[in-house]
């Protein structure tokens, strides 16, 4: 038992000794369970979200066509490139810039990309000949004199065939190849027009490049992951002001919110399977050390010293946790491995293999736990007098509420640090938890109260202390069941909707206002409405009425606030909020409303912008001012144009401007789009299908991974239940005995068990209900940009479902103490 | 060891709790509740000691005292030549280590433990001894024959009858040879066919080991058995006998 080493005896051996018998105790294997529930919670959510964020982190790589990517509006500093090239990256150059291309009567605006020979440097280009044609790999260096490749729509727009002239600036070139699939091409896409390669060696002879031109210059860089860091650390500081690292900010921001939303629910998920886990953990540790005071104090009569008696605990508690840990692990890595699964299908190449750290983020999770739940009970165990052996009391001295608490509160937040890495963010859930706790808990006292008032009357069952116990632990396990099932649903239901079958596929860009009316009657024909929105391009140049710029000091750390200064927004106007929007702060415009701009809630922070605050913008020169009266959250993978600014209704009349529109047009339904391309020429159509499935697919796969993680907390859920019940056994049975002893029949006693267990699950479950109505909407509205909306439901379902389940586990677990015959009282 | 030497020495024992009252509304209405009052007896190496008292006169907390399971209000024990007030728990505890043996009226054997691990217990505490696990286990499989259970070794306490508990505790109290052994009502819970059994057994192997024994008990039958009976009333020592040479001595 003691933990000094004998010769022959070596500590594991020992150690599985004493596992075996703290196995014997139904307390043990619960504590164990729980710990099991919460690893494999833990470690499946974290393997899982790692391989998918380095899944798109690699496809973010080859969207940016290197691992590293500057971009400027100024040509680079070259000496960056020799010292890419002296530490042995590899490096690749962009110039890009719109420019208009001619082949006999057709004009067509397009976007130039002079690329030197090595690009990409990650990814690649593919090509056919034809425009459903075989596709093939073509190398920049490939390409003979005077070849460029071309999206498929610069050849339409030309009305040009493989291998045909066309002119660029003062060069004649040869439209070789169409472009089927390249990096950088689903970032932004209806910003620009069609995208041609040209060799970076032709550029020169086009005469397109000037000194003023407004063209993007960037820097590629790939090599060894460690080279690519160190030569960053090297670059950052050096950066000017105009040149900054790109990053995947700028591209698909679509999937990024939807795949974002998913994890944040599986952590969510996870981290509340942890917190129901440790109520588990702390009731079986609580009963568990209730039941070895006479242990302990046997021990002691024995001669043990308190070391002995603290190892032969800590040792046994520390294995149980390690070994929980373990086996956790493996269950996670393979439950991942379900999960990954479908997630590598739709990321369509093999993800990265599953790394180390949430085996150690489980074997933390469960020593946490294990001791953080249970130090404060197994302290005072120790403590526990011999001579109570002979007093034939087990008493446990009470655990000082402040230890406790303390122990509980570092347990928690130690917790969720390791499961959010967000010192904020725990910081709040440990406040919601605590609170939600408090509430219950009085809530749970009145409730009671009340319950004994009227109790006689109805003939309720007598109301006792570990009532109220119960209720808590009971209300906080119904709480976030329902919470995850209110959330699930409504996160996937949301989801969905959010992509309709139905959703736009398409985009037209550059719409002339004399084309409005046209296009919306043509679109009318078809049955298709849809709003379009005006677009005006414009500069932030002053906030409340002074100048801003990204040199700012405010902004120094802030890159993405300095790129939001550098770009030029796209500002509209809207009658209507736009679908999917949510107002954050302040009031959507009033109908007739001639001033004010909503703004969206991202760069309301990022830039410090308040409601009242005043925004000046440079629209082709001319200022225009207004005030912010709302802030606004945005849906942004709706597939739908979305804005950063929205004005009121008639702030832009007088401006010039085009306008933009999103429609849904079915497969194969060609017709409306030829009509419209033909009668109205300046219009630019950008097919987004292919984006749009990639998104739907990721969103079908999230919401798969998001009810497997739902599971555990269901078990955890159970663990919890169990636990509960078993650490009121040894009362139970001696209650039982003594009506037994006083005439109770058997069926009276289920009879009262049965109602006892179905009051407290149901004022647990009613609870529950509650408080889950209010953290879903919190939650809905903060964490997943949801609308929020009240489920009276969940109270009925709540209430019923606690009487239910408790009654169903309440009687399981007590089932073998009603054959228990009086005379046990005298044992 | 010396026959005759004195392992126990009780000197002026008191023993008192606070109480607070029940229904006072004064905060500071405490009171002092005597439990024991100037105890003092010497017990001899190999001596058997009854103690016997009706319930609530101190007999059980004169054991928990003599046994270094609490201290004392004022006064000493001497246990096996050391004075119990001038250690701390944790030494009381080593002093008692693999010296001392207990027998309960509850016997309070571990449930998660088989009969033979309950015995294997003691010799596995005492890291002074050195045994090795095999000799452990073959000094607790001859304790369990030795009180007749060798058939239920690897039974559970849940799985044995009150009479079988015992008896593993009994060899549980016995496997490490100790010097004393303090039994508080060890027939309390079985009746008296069984308890008889028990008894015999405990006299049995008190004597066989020549180890001194103190019995705390409400039978006076019982107490006869002892060599020397102390019987105690609202705390003191009415009488003590020694039923050796029959002679009373005034207490």
């Amino acid at each position: 038992m003691n933990l000094r080493s004998r010769p022959d005896m070596s500590l594991f051996i020992k150690l599985f000794k004493e596992i075996k018998h703290f196995w014997r105790l139904a307390e043990m294997r619960l504590l164990f369970l729980a710990l099991l529930v919460a690893v494999v919670a833990v470690t499946s959510v974290g393997f899982f979200t790692e391989r998918a964020d380095r899944a798109m982190n690699s496809q973010a790589i080859q969207i940016l066509g290197g691992d590293l990517v500057i971009v400027s509006s100024r040509p680079i500093n070259k000496l960056y490139l020799t010292e890419a090239t002296q530490r042995g990256l590899s490096s690749a150059e962009v110039i890009s810039f719109p420019s208009m291309i001619s082949k006999g009567e057709k004009f067509q605006l397009a976007q130039i990309k002079a690329v030197s020979k090595d690009y990409p440097l990650l990814g690649k280009v593919e090509t056919s000949i034809e425009r459903m044609g075989d596709i093939e790999t073509t190398r920049m260096d490939s390409l003979q004199n005077n070849e460029v490749l071309a999206d498929e729509r610069l050849f339409v727009a030309l009305e040009a065939k493989s291998g045909e002239q066309a002119r660029l600036g003062k060069s004649q070139i040869t439209l070789a190849k169409i472009i089927r699939k390249m990096p950088d091409q689903a970032s932004n896409s209806f910003q620009f027009a069609p995208k041609m390669l040209l060799p970076l060696e032709q550029l020169t002879a086009t005469g397109l490049l000037t000194e003023g031109s407004r063209a993007s210059y960037s820097y590629l860089f790939a090599g060894e992951e460690t080279t690519v860091k160190s030569f960053t650390g090297w670059l950052k500081p050096k950066l000017q002001q105009h040149e900054r690292v790109r990053t995947l900010d700028d591209g698909l921001p679509a999937v990024q919110q939807a795949l974002q939303r998913g994890q944040r629910f599986l952590k969510m998920a996870s981290l509340l399977a942890v917190i129901l886990a440790g109520a588990g953990i702390a009731l079986s540790s609580y009963s568990l050390t209730r039941h070895e005071i006479s242990s302990v104090a046997v021990l002691k009569t024995m001669g043990a010293s308190r070391k002995q008696i603290l190892s032969r605990y800590l040792g046994a508690l520390v294995s149980v946790a390690i070994i929980a840990g373990i086996v956790g692990a493996i269950i996670g890595y393979f439950i991942q491995f379900y999960l990954a699964g479908y997630l590598q299908d739709f990321v369509g190449q093999d993800l990265p293999p599953a790394g180390f750290l949430p085996v150690f983020i489980g074997l933390a999770t469960s020593l946490i736990m294990a001791l953080g739940f249970s130090a404060p009970q197994l302290l005072q165990l120790i403590k526990t007098a011999p001579i109570q052996i002979l007093q034939r009391s087990s008493q446990a001295s009470k655990t000082p509420l402040l230890f406790s608490f303390l122990s509980l509160t570092i347990a928690v937040f130690a917790l969720m640090w390791l499961q959010t890495s967000d010192l904020k963010l725990s910081a709040y859930l440990l406040a919601a938890v605590s609170i939600s706790l408090f509430v219950i808990w009085i809530v749970a006292v009145l409730m009671l109260k009340l319950v004994r008032k009227f109790g006689e009357r109805w003939r309720l069952p007598k109301v006792n202390r570990r009532m109220s116990l119960m209720i808590v632990v009971f209300g906080v396990g119904l709480f976030s069941l329902l919470l995850l099932t209110s959330l699930r649903s409504d996160l996937i239901n949301r989801w969905q909707a959010s992509l309709p079958e139905d959703a736009p596929n398409h985009f037209l860009i550059n719409i002339q206002p004399q084309d409005v009316e046209p296009i919306t009657e043509l679109l009318a024909k078809d049955n298709i409405t849809t709003p379009i929105y005006p677009m005006i391009r414009g500069r932030l140049v002053e906030l409340n009425n002074k100048p801003v710029s990204p040199g700012d000091q405010a902004y120094a750390e802030n890159q993405y606030a300095q790129r939001l200064l550098i770009r030029e927004f796209n500002l509209s106007s809207s009658t209507e909020i736009p679908e999917g929007n949510i107002i954050k702060q302040g009031e959507w415009f009033k109908i007739d409303e001639e001033n004010g701009f909503s703004i969206e809630v991202d760069i309301a922070q990022n830039l410090g912008i308040k409601i009242g605050d005043v925004m000046t913008f440079d629209i082709a020169g001319k200022k225009l001012s207004e005030t912010v009266t709302s802030i606004r959250a945005v849906q942004w993978d709706s597939m739908k144009p979305n804005f950063y600014v929205l004005a009121a209704p008639t702030v832009f009349d007088g401006y010039p401007k085009t306008l933009i529109t999103s429609l849904h047009l079915p497969e194969g339904n060609s017709e409306t789009l030829t009509k419209l391309i033909k009668n109205f020429p300046s219009v630019t159509d950008i097919d987004i299908s292919a984006i749009l499935m990639q998104v739907r697919s990721l969103i079908n796969k999230a919401a798969f991974a998001v009810q497997a993680i739902f599971l555990f907390t269901l078990v955890a859920g159970v663990v919890v239940l169990f636990s509960a019940l078993q650490s009121q056994k040894a009362l139970r049975r001696k209650e039982i005995a003594i009506y037994k002893s006083l005439g109770a029949s058997r069926s009276l006693l289920r009879q009262n068990l049965l109602l006892e267990f179905a009051l407290v699950g149901g004022l647990a479950g009613f609870l529950a209900g509650v408080l889950a109505i209010t953290a879903a909407n919190v939650a809905a509205y903060t964490l997943f940009n949801l609308t929020p909306a009240i489920n009276l439901m969940l109270i009925v379902i709540g209430t019923f479902l606690g009487a239910l389940l408790v009654s169903i586990a309440g009687y399981i677990n007590v089932r073998g103490l009603l054959s228990i015959t009086p005379i046990s009282l005298f044992r | 060891m010396i026959k005759n030497s004195i392992v126990i020495e009780a000197k002026d024992l008191n023993k008192s709790l606070v109480v607070s009252q029940q229904g006072s509304t004064d905060a500071n209405s405490k009171e002092m509740l005597q439990i024991l009052q100037d105890i003092k007896f010497k017990v001899s190496q190999g001596e058997s000691v009854a103690i016997t008292g009706i319930s609530g006169s101190g007999k059980t907390t004169l054991l928990g005292l003599l046994a270094g399971l609490d201290v004392p209000t004022s006064g000493e024990v001497i246990l096996l030549d050391q004075n119990l007030s001038s250690l701390d728990e944790d030494q009381r505890a080593a002093l008692r280590l693999g010296k001392v043996g207990f027998v309960f009226q509850s016997f309070h054997l571990m449930d998660n433990l088989t009969a033979l691990e309950n015995v294997m217990l003691p010799l596995e505490l005492d890291g002074n001894l050195s045994l090795k696990n095999n000799d452990i286990r073959a000094r607790a499989e001859d304790a369990l024959k030795e009180v007749g259970l060798e058939h239920r070794m690897a039974h559970l306490p849940t799985q044995l009858s009150g009479g079988e508990q015992q008896r593993v505790a009994l060899a549980r109290a016995f496997v490490s040879n100790p010097i004393i052994l303090f039994a508080d009502e060890p027939t309390g819970n079985l009746d008296s066919n069984t308890g008889n059994e028990i008894i015999e057994l405990l006299f049995s192997m008190q004597q066989q080991n020549n180890t001194t024994l103190v019995l705390v008990t409400h039978d006076d039958a019982l107490a006869d058995r002892c060599q020397t009976h102390y019987r105690i009333d609202a705390g003191q020592i009415m009488n003590a006998r020694k039923s050796m040479n029959e002679s009373k001595i005034a207490s």
